[in-house]
C-alpha cells in the first residue's frame, strides 16, 4: 500500500481530489472541446513516473462537438480494463504548444502497489536511484 | 388553491424562440404545406413534453428519432437542419449541429472496420443530429455477410441508450424505406416521427427557380422566365427528375451558356458589358437545353 | 508643457566639411536625431524614459542617448569618415512626453525616447555585447538627470542568433508529465542555517505531500553550516524517495551559483550525476555566466531555474534603471527556463497589468503592442522556447483563485512559508496547497466564476481536506496591500493589487 497522504499515485491534474464523477468528467471534456483540443484515452498496468507511453484506447478523438461520445469511450475502456490506470489526455495542436494540455486519471486499481526505491551505492557518497514499480514484479496481464 | 401545479407554456415557446425557426421554414421553403404542418406539430409536441417534464409528468426522455421520406430534391436536408435547430432550442440536443452521412461513412470494407467507423460518426454527432441519407443501403439482404447489419446494430444500441445525446434522422425514398423498416422492425419501432415530403408541383418549381436565381444574383428576362416554366414542365416528365436539385442544375447550366454567349460577343460587340448583361439570363440560355430537342427526349443536359 | 522644452532648432549638419570640423557639436547636429527615420525590420529599437537636465531640450537629450549608446563621443572625430557611420549611428526618431509628468504633477517632466539601432552594431548571440551598447555608458551621462530603459523590440534576425530557453515550457511539462495546471513549489526555509541532513528533510516532506518542486534560496550556495555537496546528496535522496512515494516526477532546484564559472559547471555536473532534473542560478552571476549555463543545460537535458536576485536595485524605481520586462526579454534570449516574475498578490512589488506584460513576454510566441501592460512594441519571438514564470513571495492557498486568474496555468506557484509553516507539518502544508490548486483548476474548467466563488470553492474543499482547512484558518486573511511603484503610464484606469 502506498504511504503518501492519499495512498495513491498522484499523477495528473486531479489526483488529490475525490475520484471524478461522470458529470465532472463531462465538464472537463467540455472544457477541452471548447478549446478545440483532441482527446485521447490511455491505460496502463505500470504507472511508473517515466512510463510515458500508456496504451492508447483507440486513436485520439478529433473534431467532436459533444463530450457524450468520449464518455462512452471512457466507460468502454473502464469495462475492458476495470483494474488498470486510465487517463484522459487533451492535445493542443497550436503552434508553440503541440503537446498535451490536460491529463487526469479516471480509473485506477482498488489497491495500488506503488513503487520501491532501489539504491545503487557508487563512488563516495553518491547514489544511483531507480524507482521500481511493484506492479511489474508480476508478468503483463496478471498485475492487478 | 395553490395545489394546482402550473407551467408557463408560453414562456417555454417564447424563451426558446422556436417560432423564429418555424417562420424561417415557412419563408425559405416553397410549398411543402404538409411538411410544414408536421414540423409545427412536432415543435408543439416537444414544447408540451418539456412542460410536462417540468411538472414531473414525463419520466424518461421521449424517443425523437425521425424518418424523412420523399424523392430527391424535396427539401429533406434543409428541414433536417431546421429540425436540429428546433430540437436544440427546446433543449433536446445540447449542440444542435447536423452530421450528414451515407452508408459509406458508416460501413467498413473488411472485418472489424465497421464498428469503429460507425462509432466515430456517432461520437461526432453526439449533442446534435445524425442524418443518414438513403439509410436503406445499410441493409443488404442479398449478402448475408454484409457489414451493414453490424452498423445497424450499433446504431440501434446508441439510439436506445443515448436518447439524451443524439437524434437520428433516416432519409430516403418512401417505398424503399418502407421495405427497410419491414425487414428491420427494431429500427422501425425506434422511429417516433415520420415526415413525408411530396414532390413539388410545376408552379412551385418555377417559384423555386425564381428564388434561386435571385440568390445567385442573376435575373431572368421576360422571355427567359417563360422558357424556364416551359423547361420545368418538360423536365418533370423525364426520368431521374430530382425536384429542386434538378432546377439548380438547370440554372447552373444556363449560367454556363450565358457566360459562353457573352464571351462569344467579344469583338463583335463594341460596347462594354454592363452589370445588367452579366446578371441577365436570356431565353436562349435555357432553350438550348436538350430537353427541348425532341418531345420525348430521355436524357437531359 | 512648452514646445521649447521638447525641441530645439539645431538641424543635422550635412555638409561634410562643417560636420567633421574639429570641436564640439550638438548630438542633433551630428545626426543622432532623425524624426523622419522609419525603423527597419532588422533594427533593434530601444525605448528610454528620459528626464533631461535643466535646459536640455528633449530631442537633444534623446539624440545624446542615441549617440552615447552607439558611435558618438563628446567631440567630433575625423575617423568617423573611415566608416559607414550613417549606418552605425543610432537614430532617435521619436520623443513623446510621458503622461502625468511635468508641470501640474508630482513628477518632473519625462519623455519616452525611441531609438533605433542597426543590427550590425551587435555581436550575434551575446547579451553582454548588446547590453554593453544599450546600457553600457549612457546611464551615467550628464545630459540626462535620470534614464530608464523601458522596453526593447528585438528583431527576429537577432533573436535567431540566440539559443533561447534550454528546455522551455512545453518540453519541461513533457519531462515532468504534468499538464493543465500550475506547478507547485516551495523554497526551503529557513534560508540559512540548516544542515544538509535537516535541509533534505524539508525537501522530502514537501514533495511527498504534493509539491512538484522544492527550491534552494538565492543565497544558499556553500556556507559553513552546509557545504554544497552535502546539500545536493541529501536533496536528491529526498527527491527520489518522494518520487517513489507518489509515482510523480519531482525536482529540487539545486543552486549551482558559485564564485567562478568553473566551479558552477562542476556543481552542475555533480547535480546531473545524481539524476537531478533541474538546477538553479542567480541573476547576479551576470549575463555571460547565465548564457553559458543555458548552453550547458541544453546539452545536458537540464531545466535551468533563474532567481532574479538583485534586479530590484535597478528595476523598481520608475525614473531610473530598467524595467523588469527588459530583463524578461534578455533572459528569454539568454536561455533560462524559469524566472521569478511576480505574484501580483504576494509580498513583493507587482502591479497586475505590469506583471501580465512580464508573463506575456515570457510565455507568448508573439506579443502585440499593449500599452496598458507596458509592452511598447509588437514582438515576434522567432520560435524561441517559452520561459516558465515563477510566482514566489508571500503567497498562500487562500489566494488560489486570484493566482489562477491572474497568472494562468503555465507558472510555478511557490508557497514557501505557506507550506513549511503549516501547523500540522510540511506534508500537510503541501497537501493543502495541492488540493486548493486542483479544486480551483477543476472549478475553473467547469466554467465557474472562480474570482468570485473562489473562497467558497476553497471552503468546500476544506470540508473534506483538514490540512486545507487549517491553512485557511491560519492564513486566510493575510494580504499585502501596498501601492505599486512601477505602474503603467497608459493604464485606462488605475489598478491596485488585491
Amino acid at each position: 500500500m502506498m504511504t503518501n497522504s492519499n495512498q495513491r499515485v498522484t499523477q495528473g491534474q486531479f489526483s488529490f481530489l475525490p475520484d471524478l464523477t461522470d458529470t465532472q468528467i463531462t465538464a472537463q471534456l467540455e472544457y477541452a472541446l471548447k478549446k478545440g483540443w483532441a482527446i485521447g484515452i490511455e491505460y496502463t498496468d505500470d504507472p511508473h513516473p517515466r512510463n510515458t507511453y500508456w496504451e492508447m484506447f483507440g486513436n485520439p478523438l478529433f473534431d467532436l462537438r459533444d463530450p457524450a461520445g468520449i464518455l462512452m469511450e471512457i466507460n468502454s475502456c473502464r469495462k475492458t480494463f476495470p483494474s488498470h490506470y486510465i487517463r484522459v489526455t487533451a492535445f493542443d495542436a497550436t503552434r508553440g504548444v503541440e503537446s498535451p494540455t490536460m491529463s487526469y486519471i479516471v480509473n485506477r486499481p482498488a489497491k495500488e502497489p506503488g513503487f520501491g526505491l532501489v539504491r545503487q551505492e557508487v563512488d563516495n557518497r553518491s547514489i544511483r536511484y531507480t524507482v521500481h514499480s511493484y506492479a511489474t514484479d508480476k508478468p503483463e496481464g496478471e498485475r492487478y | 388553491m395553490d395545489d394546482v401545479k402550473t407551467v408557463d407554456l408560453q414562456a417555454i415557446v417564447r424563451e426558446s424562440n422556436v417560432t423564429a425557426v418555424l417562420e424561417q421554414v415557412d419563408r425559405e421553403l416553397v410549398g411543402l404545406a404538409p411538411v410544414k404542418r408536421r414540423i409545427r406539430e412536432i415543435a408543439a409536441y416537444l414544447a408540451v413534453t418539456r412542460a410536462r417534464k417540468q411538472l414531473g409528468l414525463e419520466a424518461s426522455p421521449p424517443s425523437l428519432h425521425m424518418c424523412f421520406t420523399g424523392n430527391p430534391g424535396t427539401g429533406k436536408t434543409t428541414v433536417a437542419l431546421r429540425m436540429a435547430e428546433i430540437l436544440h432550442r427546446l433543449g433536446y440536443v445540447r449542440k444542435g449541429h447536423v452530421v450528414s452521412v451515407t452508408r459509406d461513412d458508416l460501413v467498413g470494407q473488411y472485418i472489424g472496420h465497421t464498428a469503429p467507423k460507425t462509432k466515430e460518426v456517432l461520437k461526432k454527432a453526439m449533442g446534435g443530429v445524425l442524418f443518414i441519407d438513403e439509410a436503406y443501403y445499410l441493409y443488404r439482404p442479398e449478402n448475408e455477410r454484409d457489414y451493414g447489419q453490424e452498423s445497424i446494430e450499433i446504431l440501434l444500441q446508441v439510439m436506445e441508450n443515448n436518447r439524451d445525446d443524439l437524434v437520428v434522422i433516416l432519409a430516403g425514398y418512401k417505398n424503399r424505406m418502407d421495405t427497410f423498416f419491414s425487414s428491420n422492425p427494431g429500427m422501425s419501432s425506434r422511429i417516433a416521427q415520420h415526415i413525408d415530403f411530396p414532390d413539388y408541383t410545376q408552379p412551385e418549381l418555377v417559384s423555386i427557380a425564381g428564388k434561386m436565381v435571385h440568390q445567385m444574383n442573376y435575373r431572368f428576362d421576360a422571355e427567359a422566365e417563360v422558357a424556364m416554366g416551359d423547361y420545368i414542365g418538360r423536365r418533370l416528365q423525364q426520368p431521374n427528375f430530382a425536384n429542386a436539385r434538378s432546377v439548380r442544375n438547370a440554372l447552373d447550366r444556363a449560367r454556363l451558356r450565358q457566360a459562353n454567349r457573352l464571351f462569344a460577343g467579344i469583338g463583335t460587340d463594341t460596347r462594354n458589358v454592363t452589370a445588367e448583361d452579366l446578371s441577365t439570363l436570356a431565353a436562349s440560355d435555357i432553350l438550348a437545353s436538350r430537353v427541348f430537342d425532341t418531345p420525348d427526349s430521355a436524357t437531359s443536359t | 508643457m512648452s514646445n521649447d522644452a521638447m525641441t530645439s532648432d539645431d538641424k543635422q549638419i550635412t555638409d561634410g566639411k562643417k560636420r567633421y570640423a574639429s570641436g564640439v557639436l550638438k548630438y542633433k547636429q551630428m545626426g543622432y536625431w532623425q524624426p523622419d527615420y522609419v525603423p527597419k525590420d532588422t533594427d533593434l529599437i530601444a525605448l528610454f524614459r528620459i528626464t533631461p537636465q535643466e535646459g536640455v531640450p528633449a530631442d537633444e537629450c534623446a539624440a545624446a542617448v542615441a549617440g552615447e549608446s552607439s558611435t558618438a563621443t563628446w567631440t567630433v572625430v575625423w575617423t568617423d569618415r573611415l566608416t559607414a557611420c550613417e549606418l552605425y549611428r543610432a537614430k532617435a526618431y521619436r520623443v513623446d512626453p510621458v503622461p502625468n509628468t511635468g508641470p501640474g504633477t508630482k513628477t518632473e517632466q519625462q519623455y519616452f525616447a525611441y531609438i533605433a539601432y542597426d543590427l550590425d552594431l551587435f555581436e550575434p548571440g551575446s547579451i553582454a555585447n548588446m547590453t554593453a551598447s544599450i546600457i553600457g555608458n549612457v546611464f551615467g551621462f550628464k545630459a540626462v538627470k535620470a534614464l530608464r530603459l523601458e522596453d526593447m523590440r528585438i528583431p527576429v534576425a537577432y533573436l535567431k542568433t540566440f539559443q533561447g530557453p534550454a528546455t522551455g515550457i512545453v518540453v519541461e511539462r513533457e519531462r515532468l508529465d504534468k499538464f493543465g495546471r500550475p506547478l507547485l513549489g516551495a523554497t526551503t526555509k529557513p534560508k540559512l542555517g540548516l544542515s544538509g541532513r535537516n535541509y533534505g528533510r524539508v525537501v522530502y516532506e514537501a514533495l511527498k505531500g504534493g509539491l512538484d518542486f522544492v527550491k534552494d534560496d538565492e543565497n544558499i550556495n556553500s556556507q559553513p553550516f552546509m557545504h554544497w555537496r552535502d546539500r545536493f546528496l541529501y536533496c536528491m535522496e529526498a527527491v527520489n524517495r518522494a518520487s517513489a512515494a507518489t509515482g510523480e516526477v519531482k525536482g529540487h532546484y539545486l543552486n549551482v551559483t558559485a564564485g567562478t564559472m568553473d566551479e558552477m559547471i562542476a556543481r552542475a555536473e555533480f547535480a546531473k550525476s545524481l539524476g537531478s532534473i533541474i538546477i538553479m542560478i542567480d541573476l547576479v552571476i551576470g549575463y555571460t555566466a547565465i548564457q553559458t549555463m543555458a548552453v550547458w543545460a541544453r546539452k545536458n537535458d537540464m531545466i535551468l531555474h533563474l532567481h532574479r536576485a538583485g534586479n530590484s536595485t535597478y528595476s523598481r524605481q520608475k525614473n531610473h534603471g530598467m524595467n523588469f520586462r527588459v530583463i524578461c526579454k534578455w533572459m528569454r534570449m539568454a536561455g533560462v527556463d524559469h524566472i521569478h516574475a511576480g505574484t501580483v498578490v504576494g509580498k513583493l512589488e507587482g502591479d497586475p497589468l505590469m506583471i501580465k506584460g512580464f508573463y506575456d513576454t515570457l510565455r507568448e510566441t508573439h506579443t502585440p503592442q499593449s500599452l496598458e501592460t507596458g509592452l511598447f512594441f509588437e514582438q515576434d519571438w522567432a520560435s524561441l522556447n517559452k520561459v516558465m514564470p515563477v510566482a514566489s513571495g508571500g503567497i498562500h492557498a487562500g489566494q488560489m483563485h486570484q493566482l489562477l486568474t491572474y497568472l494562468g496555468d503555465d507558472v510555478v506557484l511557490q508557497f514557501g512559508g505557506g507550506t513549511i509553516g503549516h501547523p500540522q507539518g510540511i506534508q500537510a502544508g503541501a497537501t493543502a496547497n495541492r488540493v486548493a490548486l486542483e479544486a480551483m483548476v477543476l472549478a475553473r474548467n467547469e466554467g465557474r466564476d472562480i474570482w468570485n466563488e473562489g473562497p467558497q470553492i476553497l471552503r468546500d474543499a476544506a470540508k473534506w481536506c483538514t490540512p486545507l482547512k487549517q491553512a485557511l484558518d491560519v492564513w486566510g486573511d493575510v494580504t499585502f496591500n501596498y501601492e505599486s511603484t512601477d505602474t503603467a503610464d497608459y493604464a485606462p484606469t488605475a489598478t491596485a493589487s488585491v
